[in-house]
């Protein structure tokens, strides 16, 4: 193959395409784990020593059956790979996939002899399991809309993928104290929730027009719900993989291991303080910056052109027909207003496509469905599709005079309920129907808040209310940094659920306050509506919930609620 | 930048013995692997207890617990037969700097396969303390352990009774490439691929 051959193949794509090492590497280890799943079902390796190596390929024991969790590397998927995934869910499981908060996807019901073919399915088009579970360094995840976000400084996706090519079968840092997860962001607004990762990443210039990185440690969520800290206020980034490197040393020799509770790095952060830490971490790094892993422009270079911008056309913004439209159809209006946001280039917009269907799992998409974007997005967006860690997905390059027939098209397979960013957008995690953790049910839960908050008209005029659910302390459904938090606990053989309030995933990271006493199950979708009246009562000018709560505190919301035992 | 308080040289003031983190029972293996060949093993490794004393030790060829090492050194150096050192989980390899020109051998005992610290232990003593000598991997290390274990700085390994060796040698054939560099001195992948483009 000449030289053309190889950039006019290469340049297809609007994201990374694999080469041969990239290529060895997934189809050795779909091999290797073939064989470690044929010497468990020969008796050769027990399901206790399986049990870990089969994580880190993704596969975990849940209640009823295996669940297959899929890398969608910084959420970025083609349509190619889409199909694949629609494929696998019709072949070897239920017909359906589960899009996750960390911009995966996860298969319910997979039998474990089948999973070697399925991964093997999966690295034909250039996707893999690894490193989806286990005390090890999970999917780097970034910005959905990384490289057409209006409000973009640096494009995240060149260094998201360095990092995961790095992290991947590290062998220094594969048994990890606890799991390990990096998040990036090159945008003002942070959707990304970075502060709430092991490791955050904001691509940043500094004064003299450096490009790096202000890095932070130590977030997450959790039973220990910590906002990160900065740890490197700018990081040249050619230094970036040897500086993760020493702070995963540090980690991996200094995190503590008697107690899985603890074993996250914010909680060895915390411990330490974060002066201490940082003083070890750089005492570490020394040894080491400035050999094999100091990357060179060459290579930033070389990976920013697998992300190319794609052929836009010169258009002018705003569509005559699109406006008219608008004006005519009040479920198109509310569509494009709620599921569609500005784009970088004149004449295109971004659409959210919301998996929050009334009455379907939040996250969950048929294969039908899955098949459908596909085509979509290789009709009218270049052939990708995103993942957000909010469990929706994005075609990311729409021109304006396509989104009536790019609506009506995602309508025929209910992928168009206008609906992100509300009350109904929540984030939830799988649980007490799948997960083996759960204290209490999350799905049917959903249900209950979608079936109370059905009138659109209604939704609006709340707007923006991020409402995260999860199903025990794992918070797995973020439920500390939703506008509204709902946590699942079991009390005596019953679910209740706590409720939080002025959680922000974003810039202003905050965790929710508690508003009060677990609340019985049935009564959860009230409790949610009297915090949405006392909003609307107070609000001033166009105050969205979080702004209101952080103006007038918790008493209001908690006297509402709780009113009717006082 | 201010010298690391907390942890560095938390040294030798107060030398934690027999902790959870140490193997609590002697190890002794008839095979190991070495250079990624089966061979014959005569090494006896003595766990650690408060009150392990040199008369404790077994005749022939033995590894022994660090603190034993650190108190009777000449004694252990005048025996007959190999002495090799062990370097637990929850030690330091930068805390015996001064020691590794007089060690041939050093054990890293794993308790449990998912405590990954002696990974960092070993890829320290090849890149850092340049280390020459074995690196011998006991304990909790079977087949899927072998291949990260080697790029982090092994070189040898015991594996728990009814392993089958001869098959933990496809362990080092698995993978025919990597992205990073470790104590194997691997090329990072983008220095790589900056002769390719």
């Amino acid at each position: 193959m000449g030289l053309s051959d190889y950039l006019s193949n290469l340049w297809d794509f609007t994201m990374y395409k694999y080469d041969a090492v990239d290529k060895a590497i997934v189809s050795d280890r779909v091999e290797q784990f073939r064989g470690q799943v044929s010497r468990h079902l020969a008796g050769d390796l027990s399901a206790a020593d399986l049990a870990p190596l089969r994580l880190r390929n993704g596969l975990y024991m849940q209640i009823h059956a295996h669940m297959l969790r899929v890398s969608i590397p910084y959420g970025l998927v083609s349509s190619e790979q889409m199909r694949a995934l629609a494929q696998v869910s019709r072949q070897y499981d239920k017909g359906y996939g589960h899009f996750t908060t960390r911009q995966n996807i996860q298969f319910n019901w997979p039998e474990l002899a089948d999973v070697p073919d399925i991964l093997k399915d999966l690295s034909n088009v250039e996707m893999h399991a690894i490193q989806t579970s286990g005390n090890c360094i999970r999917n780097i995840s970034s910005d959905q809309y990384a490289g057409v976000a209006t409000d973009e400084i640096i494009d995240p996706r060149p260094y998201c993928e360095i990092i995961r090519q790095w992290s991947t079968l590290h062998p220094e840092f594969y048994w990890l104290p606890r799991k390990f997860k990096i998040a990036v962001t090159g945008a003002t607004e942070d959707r990304a929730a970075v502060k709430f990762h092991d490791i955050g990443l904001e691509v940043v210039h500094n004064d003299s027009n450096q490009v790096g990185f202000r890095v932070y440690v130590g977030g997450g969520l959790g039973r220990t719900p910590v906002i990160g800290k900065v740890i490197k206020e700018f990081l040249p980034r050619e230094d970036i993989l040897s500086y993760c490197e020493a702070i995963l040393r540090v980690y991996n020799l200094h995190g503590r291991r008697d107690n899985k509770y603890k074993a996250r790095i914010k909680i060895l952060v915390n411990a330490m303080g974060i002066d201490d830490f940082r003083d070890e971490v750089d005492a570490e790094w020394q040894h080491f910056k400035d050999g094999e892993l100091k990357l060179h422009d060459i290579d930033f270079e070389t990976m920013q052109a697998f992300f190319p911008k794609p052929a836009y056309e010169q258009l002018a913004s705003g569509d005559d027909r699109v406006n008219k439209w608008r004006s005519l159809d009040s479920r198109f209006k509310a569509w494009y207003d709620n599921n569609t946001v500005d784009h970088v280039e004149p004449g295109y917009r971004i659409v959210n496509v919301s998996l929050k269907e009334h009455g379907v799992a939040p996250g969950d998409a048929t294969d039908e469905q899955m098949d459908a974007i596909a085509d979509i997005a290789e009709k009218y967006s270049f052939g990708e599709i995103r993942v957000t860690h909010e469990q929706n997905l994005v075609l990311a390059d729409i021109r304006e005079q396509d989104l009536l027939e790019v609506w009506k098209e995602l309508d025929q397979v209910r992928l168009a309920t206008p609906n992100i960013g509300s009350v109904n957008d929540m984030i939830c995690c799988p649980g007490l129907d799948f997960c083996s953790l759960a204290n209490a049910s999350s799905i049917s839960v959903a249900k209950q808040i979608n079936e109370k908050f059905d009138d659109f008209e209604e939704l609006y005029d709340i707007g923006e209310v991020k409402l995260k659910m999860s199903g025990c302390m794992n918070a797995c459904g973020h439920h500390h940094v939703g506008h509204i938090g709902i946590l699942g606990v079991d009390k005596k053989g019953e679910e209740w659920y706590q409720l939080t309030v002025g959680g922000d995933a974003s810039n202003e990271a905050a965790l929710g306050t508690h508003l009060g006493k677990a609340i019985a199950k049935d009564k959860v979708g009230d409790a949610i509506g009297d915090i949405l009246e006392v909003y609307k009562d107070l609000r001033s000018d166009d105050e969205r919930l979080l702004d209101t709560f952080r103006r007038v505190g918790i008493d209001p919301f908690k006297e509402k609620v709780y009113a009717e035992e006082a | 930048m201010s010298t690391t308080k907390t942890i560095a040289n938390r040294a030798i003031k107060a030398r934690a013995k027999a902790t959870p983190d140490r193997i609590q029972n002697d190890i002794v293996s008839a095979k190991a692997i070495v250079d990624q060949e089966i061979v014959n093993n005569a090494i006896h490794h003595v766990a650690e207890t408060e009150e392990l004393s040199l008369a404790d030790l077994p005749v022939g060829d033995i590894s022994v617990p660090m603190n034993l090492w650190l108190d009777h050194k000449s004694e252990l150096q005048a025996r007959d037969g190999l002495v090799a050192v062990q370097i637990a989980a929850d030690e330091f390899p930068e805390d015996f700097v001064e020691q590794y020109a007089e060690i041939s051998h050093i054990v890293l005992p794993m308790v449990a396969h998912i405590d990954g610290r002696s990974y960092s232990h070993a890829y320290k003593l090849r890149t850092r303390f340049n280390f020459k000598g074995e690196i011998r991997a006991i304990g909790d290390v079977k087949y899927d352990q072998l291949s990260f274990l080697t790029r982090s700085g092994c070189n040898a390994f015991e594996l728990p009774e009814g392993e089958n060796l001869d098959v933990a040698l496809n362990a080092f054939s698995e993978m025919s490439d990597v992205y990073q560099p470790s104590a194997d001195g691997a090329p990072l992948i983008f220095s790589r691929r900056r002769t390719v483009h």
